[in-house]
């Protein structure tokens, strides 16, 4: 289920939007360049792409933006008005760990969370 | 001095040729982020929080070589992430060093000691090693046990070689004058050649928001830091800035000083803030309105005095004014006179 306008509370993970006009939509992609995971579009041809928004020209005559698709090697251009809803899929990658967060936590949970991320790291021979 | 006198000569030899050129905004630094993965999480670090798809693209060695020409700056820094997690990050520092660019490669050394073999001392190759404090403070920065002496390590093996080494180390507001001032005893006698030193920034994506410093913080912290500078204390990094953090000078921030490319492109308007990507360096230096940026025009820039927007403007400011010129002879000759 889609909403029309966007959630004040600025908390977009696992939302999704179908802005009913244009303003609503530029707004609903200015949260979507901000945000730090995976965007779904939906396009007027019905086609789905998800990827990673990292650039807008939201003032060019033709408002477009660029995301990297996760497997494709260069950028795809979207014009705006191509885009029928935007959906946050992905998870919001700098969401949940803030310093209070961090701190709040009990020392065992801190040290497991340094751990997990360092055998991730290892487990990529970047340690 | 910490900066050898050949490069002192060859930025002062740029930026002058610039300024009789009349160029009105030139790059002096440039940023070169080939990724953005890193082997660590700091709670202070805004630059690593993306998915996985973006975090495994590289930026390949033609790619960094091809930004560098077009930038023209005489200085390329290499952040990230860590550039030692690039599979040819020796290849694109080779050929950054081939065009005579003096390089810093900033990592926090975790895989230093045993990448020192891809690698061949130069002149213009700096190792410049994250160092946020003394053991307790900077483990606890880079949210890890263990790394302060990883690092150390290191600091000694590559100084064992023959490569030039440097420290960067970002100040948080719960940072102790006292520990800092020891921090620094502790580098130079590693006996690395300078030390570069910068208030944090408060990303917006950063997890610890909490600890950035406000600029009259920063102010007082750095004059309690610098104050009666110890003789054996040498600085990687303009004198002048040095005293802009004091609040000796005030400074507009040079946004376009310090360029930086990443995957993205060319990021607009700055290292720090995320506005948009330029395609190439011109359509980034002639499309960016860079009038909407610094202290007083831009919230986001409001409590910022990072090293990557003031110190091209204390460089400016050296080779701008008779008065920024000899204070920076006498700061560079008699670093005790502050």
């Amino acid at each position: 289920m889609s909403d029309t306008t966007l959630d004040s509370s600025g908390r977009c993970e696992a939302r999704s939007y179908r802005p009913t006009n244009p303003a609503d939509l530029a707004e609903a992609l200015e949260r979507a360049f901000d945000y730090r995971g995976d965007v779904t579009l939906e396009l007027r041809s019905g086609e789905r792409i998800e990827g990673y928004i990292f650039n807008r020209c939201a003032d060019d005559p033709s408002p477009s933006l660029q995301m990297y698709l996760a497997g494709d090697s260069t950028p795809r251009r979207i014009r705006y008005a191509e885009i029928v809803a935007v959906m946050f899929t992905g998870e919001d990658t700098a969401s949940g760990k803030s310093w209070e967060a961090w701190v709040k936590k009990k020392e065992s949970d801190r040290k497991a969370e340094a751990d997990r991320i360092a055998a991730d790291a290892r487990a990529r021979g970047h340690l | 001095m910490a900066v050898p006198i050949l490069q002192m000569f060859t930025v002062a030899k740029y930026v002058l040729t610039q300024k009789l050129k009349g160029v009105e905004r030139y790059p002096l630094v440039m940023m070169l982020e080939p990724l953005f993965r890193c082997n660590l999480a700091c709670a202070g670090c805004g630059k690593i929080q993306y998915p996985d798809h973006v975090l495994d693209r590289r930026l390949t060695p033609e790619q960094c070589w091809k930004a560098a020409e077009e930038c023209g700056a005489p200085i390329v820094s290499i952040p990230g992430g860590e550039p030692l997690i690039h599979p040819e990050m020796a290849a694109i520092v080779k050929g950054l060093v081939h065009r005579k660019k003096y390089v810093y490669l900033c990592t926090n050394a975790i895989l230093l000691e045993r990448k020192l073999d891809e690698y061949t001392p130069s002149k213009y190759l700096t190792f410049s090693i994250h160092m946020d404090g003394l053991k307790e403070e900077h483990d606890l920065a880079v949210c890890r046990d263990g790394i302060y002496e990883v690092a150390v390590k290191a600091v000694k093996a590559a100084l064992s070689r023959g490569f030039r080494v440097t420290t960067n180390t970002t100040l948080f507001n719960d940072a102790e004058p006292e520990r800092v001032r020891q921090f620094f005893d502790a580098m130079m006698e590693l006996g690395v050649e300078g030390m570069m030193v910068s208030p944090g920034y408060s990303y917006e994506k950063a997890p610890d928001q909490k600890n950035f410093l406000k600029r009259e913080r920063t102010r007082d912290l750095f004059r309690r830091i610098l104050h009666h500078p110890k003789k054996g204390w040498r600085f990687n990094q303009s004198p002048l800035f040095l005293d802009f953090l004091m609040g000796k000078k005030d400074y507009q921030c040079t946004p376009w000083g310090n360029p930086t490319f990443n995957i993205f492109g060319w990021q607009k308007p700055c290292y720090l803030l995320q506005e948009g990507y330029a395609a190439t360096f011109q359509e980034l230096m002639n499309k960016t309105k860079w009038e909407q940026y610094g202290t007083g025009r831009h919230e986001q820039c409001a409590d910022c005095m990072v090293h990557c927007g003031y110190e091209a403007s204390a460089v400016n400011d050296t080779f701008g004014s008779f008065k920024g010129f000899t204070r920076t002879v006498q700061a560079t000759l008699i670093p005790t006179a502050r």
